[in-house]
């Protein structure tokens, strides 16, 4: 870009002049003969007025935006509800099994101290424990994914 | 305060207060830059068809990027779009009244910045007004308008020469 183009810019866009610029607007005939209609252009520009947009505008388009916030927002529960239960769902095979493992050794040591009958019961009454534990447990994955979501929306528009 | 990128993030997961805020945040300026893309027509319709596209494709927005230039991009393309397939200009007959009778108002007229720009090819209107009336970077423009920092220089420049070769004539 030539000093003129850079001269001649400056005026278009209205941003004061340096000394250098200014002594090269009045040194330069191509720049001072140009610099009227760049003057009278840029001030045209500046006076073109925008009326603001109506008071309406921004409930039309969140008006126009619900269905598709919507469905986001069912996409986005069910994202974070797959990736929470497929994270819950990664350890359980190894709960199951060493609970398993612990049960039959429990029972064993119980059968050696009690009668078969109540080692039965114990472990028993053991096991449906854990497994009324580990279904409440995932029973909650849902209603955790969804607080979480909710605070991390919460979050983000703080 | 949630940045921009924030909100837009909030809106992918269906957020409706973060609409509201962004379009609270972009609403003069953008409506600003379509009504001078188009001269001030269906700048609503324009207006809501950007912010529908922005939510449909939040999820696809790179959180590196800047949300105000990803939503300007948006809008040009809609500009652009919109100026390919233009619907014709409504003829209001005080405008033909005014030409014939070719008044010295008329005459004033001339230089009015909503006759300037419209002169201008699209590209060359699209930079003016980031440049100008929205004080965007050389660099940022290049992004909004898709084209190579010295391509944005030429349409500004080609525009300038334009615009000053009709406040000669």
């Amino acid at each position: 870009m030539s000093e003129c183009d850079e001269v001649l810019a400056r005026l278009f866009l209205r941003r004061p002049l340096d000394a250098g610029a200014a002594a090269h607007l009045s040194a330069c005939p191509r720049c001072s003969s140009e610099q009227r209609h760049v003057r009278r252009v840029a001030e045209a520009l500046a006076s073109h007025d925008v009326p603001p947009p109506a008071s309406t505008l921004s409930a039309r388009v969140l008006g126009a935006a619900a269905p598709l916030l919507a469905r986001h927002a069912r996409r986005a529960a069910w994202r974070t509800l797959a990736r929470a239960l497929s994270a819950a769902l990664v350890p359980l095979p190894l709960i199951v099994f060493l609970d398993f493992y612990l049960m039959r050794a429990m029972y064993g040591v119980l059968d050696a101290l009690l009668p078969r009958a109540l080692s039965l019961y114990v472990v028993f009454n053991y096991a449906a424990t854990l497994t009324l534990l580990l279904a409440l447990t995932y029973g909650m994955i849902p209603i955790v994914a969804e607080r979480q979501m909710r605070l991390r929306r919460e979050e983000s528009r703080a | 305060m949630a940045t921009d990128e924030d909100l837009i993030g909030a809106v992918a997961t269906g957020d409706g207060r973060a609409l509201e805020e962004l379009c609270r945040r972009y609403e003069r300026g953008l409506h600003q830059f379509i009504f001078r893309h188009t001269g001030g027509r269906d700048v609503d319709d324009l207006y809501q068809e950007t912010w529908l596209r922005v939510v449909r494709a939040a999820r696809r927005f790179d959180r590196r990027r800047r949300f105000s230039t990803w939503l300007f991009q948006i809008a040009v393309n809609l500009c652009r779009d919109w100026h390919r397939r233009r619907p014709p200009e409504p003829v209001d007959p005080a405008d033909i009244e005014a030409t014939r009778e070719g008044t010295a108002a008329a005459a004033d007229a001339a230089l009015d910045a909503r006759r300037l720009l419209a002169a201008l090819p699209e590209p060359q209107r699209s930079a003016v007004i980031l440049r100008y009336y929205h004080d965007l970077g050389e660099e940022e423009m290049a992004e909004v308008l898709g084209c190579p920092r010295g391509t944005v220089k030429s349409r500004l420049h080609h525009a300038m020469a334009r615009l000053t070769q009709m406040a000669r004539q």
